[in-house]
């Protein structure tokens, strides 16, 4: 009997245990697909062309000219942001809304360029930041 | 008790879920796969192309050839509304032209792809 009531009370608790509990947002904002050094593995200097590179990749994000011939550039963005109001703890003892927010935001941002000689065939390519995958983290200090 | 289980189960879930959001933002006019395939390499003309797909975003000096870049942009953002905690995610992606025409304004090559096809709302942050 006892164990049937904790049963049913249990949800109810964690819905009570919620609304008292501190407000959390968790969001990721990603442009593009994020590329991983495996995605571009495939591409080797002196042997791998502008269409290979194309079919595997896509168009790039924009293409300039350089000394040597052109360089595309695939930029990507994989954001993520956590934040935590632990204001809401206090907020059915105290007659206004306290909040004491941390947040935490982490900007994936990066770029893929691929250098290409005259004949379209790439010489050199690198990630211009060498983003780690971040975790949701909202603790800022 | 299996009736009242179901019910105490809908209501949990409707008292945790508050709510749903879904947005949708574009940038620019969609680019017609149609269009970009009837542009025909070393025969269609500058004029051509501007007649089938409009003035370019960009024009870009490459090398002593003219590339005009057409792009387009599309976000969707779903986002899910609990008590505790809420999640969103926002995914954008884009679909980039470019047709490079040599110097007597005829179309060397033609460089497209659509990223925006398998673009899904999606709420869920985590993972992929």
């Amino acid at each position: 009997m006892l164990r049937s009531h904790v049963r049913l009370a249990a949800p109810l608790l964690v819905v009570l245990l919620a609304a008292l509990c501190s407000a959390c947002n968790v969001v990721r904002f990603t442009l593009n697909n994020p590329l991983s050094p495996e995605d571009v593995a495939f591409i080797v200097p002196g042997q791998t062309t502008l269409p290979d590179v194309i079919e595997r990749l896509g168009s790039p994000d924009s293409i300039n000219n350089s000394n040597t011939g052109i360089v595309s550039v695939y930029r990507f963005l994989d954001m993520k942001y956590a934040r935590v109001n632990f204001g809401w703890l206090a907020r059915p003892w105290s007659p206004v809304d306290p909040d004491l927010i941390f947040s935490r935001t982490g900007f994936g941002t990066d770029a893929f360029q691929v250098f290409y000689d005259s004949n379209g065939v790439v010489i050199q390519h690198s990630f211009l930041r060498h983003v780690t995958d971040r975790p949701f983290h909202p603790y800022p200090f | 008790m299996h009736v009242f289980r179901s019910l105490l189960f809908l209501a949990t879930t409707a008292m945790l879920i508050q709510g749903c959001a879904f947005s949708r933002g574009t940038l620019g006019d969609d680019i017609k796969t149609e269009a970009i395939d009837s542009i025909k390499k070393g025969v269609t003309t500058k004029t051509e192309v501007l007649t089938l797909l409009g003035a370019p975003d960009r024009v870009l000096p490459l090398n002593g050839r003219d590339v005009y870049q057409y792009y387009r942009y599309d976000g969707k953002v779903g986002s899910l509304l609990l008590i505790v905690v809420n999640f969103s995610r926002v995914s954008i992606k884009g679909d980039d032209l470019y047709v490079m025409l040599n110097q007597n304004g005829i179309v060397e090559d033609v460089i497209s792809s659509k990223r925006t096809e398998n673009l899904e709302f999606r709420f869920w942050p985590f993972g992929e």
